[in-house]
């Protein structure tokens, strides 16, 4: 059984790995790019060892070396996160070729779910409902796509065979519009996945993105730990999540059902460890089968505050041969929790990425609220990797509870040297939509406006001009003292033999 | 040191009297301004309510985020509003727009050429970073001259990229 775990990533999933390690007594080995030197997870690992250049293909997904580094330090096991190398079956193979252990599920599973096209078919025929799409059909060409839209109907979506995390996604409302953007998401998908495939899927409007949970261990026990409502998502990236979702509510007879479904699709693929179903849910309730992915998510810590299990903690247990110590029965959601996911992004600028040093951090504390980062100030963001910074995580004993919870600690959250997306969080938080549980995947997108939510709350404009003025009048101080003194400096002489050669 | 503050098609006269008075509207109010912990925060106590702002100098005046709420405000003193008065507002809406990189990143696709005509909103360049690609618009309509980038050049934040005439 290991000791020692090598976490593959970087950021606040690295630290958040590192933690579970820590409770649980084990080693930890972190490794790091030339850019991450001073990061978070470097300071806090045991050891720490330098993987190469920025760019991630140059270091977070060199394998190859982070496996080399594993041996060489003696760790028995490889945790990678989400992202980089978490969802590649050659690279848990390669682990498990090295004789170490992979935490998380066996390159098989990883493989079929992977292959959207092979997954699709697995869950049909463990008789999971799947969306309508041309995903089991391989590469198609731009022509043939074009003339099987029709045939699925108008809206879908352009989704990349590789892909994941919006990229390579488009929405399409009519044939049209659509040979533009083929182009453009295979563009994107070549870019991301080096794989520029795509497929069609009916568009389920009004759909909402609710997912399931799950844990599996090595002897056949599958249990699911309730859902997560991810419905607020821009350009498919997820935003905010909760759990429970107030769409399913008390409708405990629809989360047994999805949770069953659920459990069934991993059994399909003879599932070890943690991972999560996601389901498009219709307004009548109907659910359908989107994928699995088949490592920890960003959101599992909503999860971990209505149900109390420590998920990075379990698969590090399930990795270690340990049987799953919950049974079904015992878990319950308990409360409600909201996570706000905190980016680098100006939400007054079309949420464009924001780099820099993080001059200043002021954290939100006090009851129920759990910051996961991996910044802190005088940390510099680059613009080599993703632009999460923090995840704001707050827990309630009611909706109610937690949504005024998350307003008091997103007031508090103060960060300088880059722009973040609090503001949007702020408003979202404060929409009627938000706070009646309105809302569908389209909804950041098509119904909310940063200028409209400011123009409909309260506003203080006076303090507003106020604060400006002081400020505006502090610079033009300090800037004439600075003007004064360099008169005094030259001398009378001086200006006038200047004012003369510029007259003469 | 008088000030015409302007947020929207909202006006205040603001009047610095001193360190701790500031007139707002012809009303005087006892302040309390300080920066928290390095610039762009500032803490404002005014009649004993206490607000906590972010405030950033913006190529078109100052930006104010208090509360969850963003400001646009103009700031100009008594004199410099006179002069303005005085020459029109002096419109210059013309002159040439340089596209600069917001972040630094990678350039993906210039979907524009040098000569070719925009409108306003158009996609001018698309500049990936952090793994998302951005579109940088037009903010008005023109003509795309000195395309100074191509397809796979990694750019630094500030660099001018292309100008629109």
């Amino acid at each position: 059984m290991f000791k020692k775990v090598l976490i593959a990533n970087r950021g606040e999933i690295a630290v958040r790995i590192l933690r579970a390690c820590r409770e649980l007594g084990l080693e930890t080995v972190a490794v790091f790019s030339e850019a991450d030197r001073q990061a978070l997870h470097v300071r806090y690992a045991d050891e720490a060892y330098l993987l190469g250049p920025a760019p991630s293909r140059d270091s977070y997904l060199r394998g190859d070396k982070i496996i080399e580094i594993a041996k060489k330090s003696g760790a028995g096991a490889i945790h990678p996160g989400y992202g980089f190398l978490a969802e590649r079956s050659d690279f848990a193979q390669a682990v498990l070729d090295a004789g170490l252990a992979f935490i998380g599920p066996k390159p098989s599973a990883i493989a079929a779910m992977g292959d959207k096209a092979v997954a699709r078919a697995t869950v049909t025929a463990a008789g999971v409902p799947v969306v309508p799409g041309t995903e089991g059909e391989g590469a198609l060409s731009d022509d043939e796509l074009l003339r099987l839209a029709p045939e699925i109907g108008f809206p879908l979506l352009i989704k990349a065979t590789a892909g994941g995390g919006g990229k390579g996604m488009r929405a399409v409302r009519n044939l049209e519009e659509m040979p533009e953007l083929l182009t453009a998401a295979r563009r994107e998908a070549e870019a991301a996945f080096g794989d520029g495939n795509v497929y069609l899927e009916k568009l389920v409007e009004g759909a909402r993105h609710i997912e399931i949970q799950i844990l599996a261990d090595e002897f056949g026990h599958v249990v699911h730990l309730g859902e997560r409502e991810c419905s607020l998502q821009r350009r498919h990236q997820k935003l905010l999540e909760e759990s429970p979702s107030p769409f399913v509510g008390d409708d405990e007879e629809l989360r047994q059902r999805m949770g069953a479904v659920a459990v069934r699709a991993a059994q399909a693929v003879d599932y070890v460890n943690a991972g999560t179903i996601e389901f498009l849910v219709d307004r009548d309730k109907n659910f359908y089968f989107l994928e699995m992915n088949t490592r920890l998510q960003v959101e599992h810590p909503v999860t971990e505050a209505v149900t109390g299990v420590d998920i990075v903690k379990e698969q590090i247990r399930i990795a270690r041969g340990r049987s799953l110590n919950i049974k079904q029965e015992d878990i319950r959601m308990d409360g409600w929790a909201i996570e706000c996911r905190i980016n680098a992004e100006d939400p007054y600028n079309n949420f464009m990425p924001s780099t820099g040093e993080i001059a200043h951090s002021l954290l939100p504390t006090g009851p129920g609220v759990r910051v996961d980062t991996g910044v802190y100030p005088g940390f510099v963001v680059s613009p080599y990797y993703d632009s999460l910074i923090s995840k704001l995580i707050v827990y309630g004993s009611t909706r109610a509870e937690a949504i005024l919870r998350m307003r008091r600690a997103l007031e508090e959250y103060r960060i300088v040297g880059v722009r973040t997306n609090i503001p949007f969080h702020q408003n979202i938080i404060d929409s009627h939509r938000f706070m009646a549980g309105q809302f569908d995947t389209q909804f950041v997108e098509q119904r909310f406006s940063m200028e409209a939510a400011d123009r409909g709350r309260e506003t203080l404009p006076e303090i507003a001009a106020l604060m400006a003025t002081l400020v505006a009048h502090q610079q033009t101080e300090r800037s004439a003292h600075i003007i004064q003194r360099n008169e005094r400096d030259t001398s009378n002489w001086k200006w006038i033999g200047r004012w003369e050669r510029i007259h003469r | 040191m008088k000030y015409i503050t302007t947020i929207g098609d909202k006006e205040f006269q603001v009047e610095i009297l001193d360190d701790n008075r500031v007139a707002l509207d012809g009303q005087v109010y006892e302040v309390d301004f300080a920066t928290i912990s390095r610039q762009p925060v500032f803490s404002l106590l005014v009649d004993g309510k206490s607000y906590e702002a972010y405030i950033y100098e913006g190529d078109d005046g100052w930006e104010v985020l208090l509360q969850g709420t963003r400001y646009p405000v103009q700031v100009v003193d008594e004199r410099e509003h006179r002069l303005r008065a005085a020459f029109g507002r002096g419109a210059v809406q013309s002159g040439d727009f340089h596209l600069k990189a917001p972040m630094p990143g990678m350039v993906v696709a210039v979907p524009v050429a040098e000569g070719q005509a925009v409108e306003e909103g158009d996609v001018l360049l698309i500049l990936e970073s952090m793994k998302m690609q951005n579109e940088l618009k037009s903010p008005r309509a023109g003509t795309v001259s000195r395309v100074r980038v191509t397809t796979g050049d990694n750019v630094e934040r500030g660099q001018t990229l292309l100008s629109v005439v």
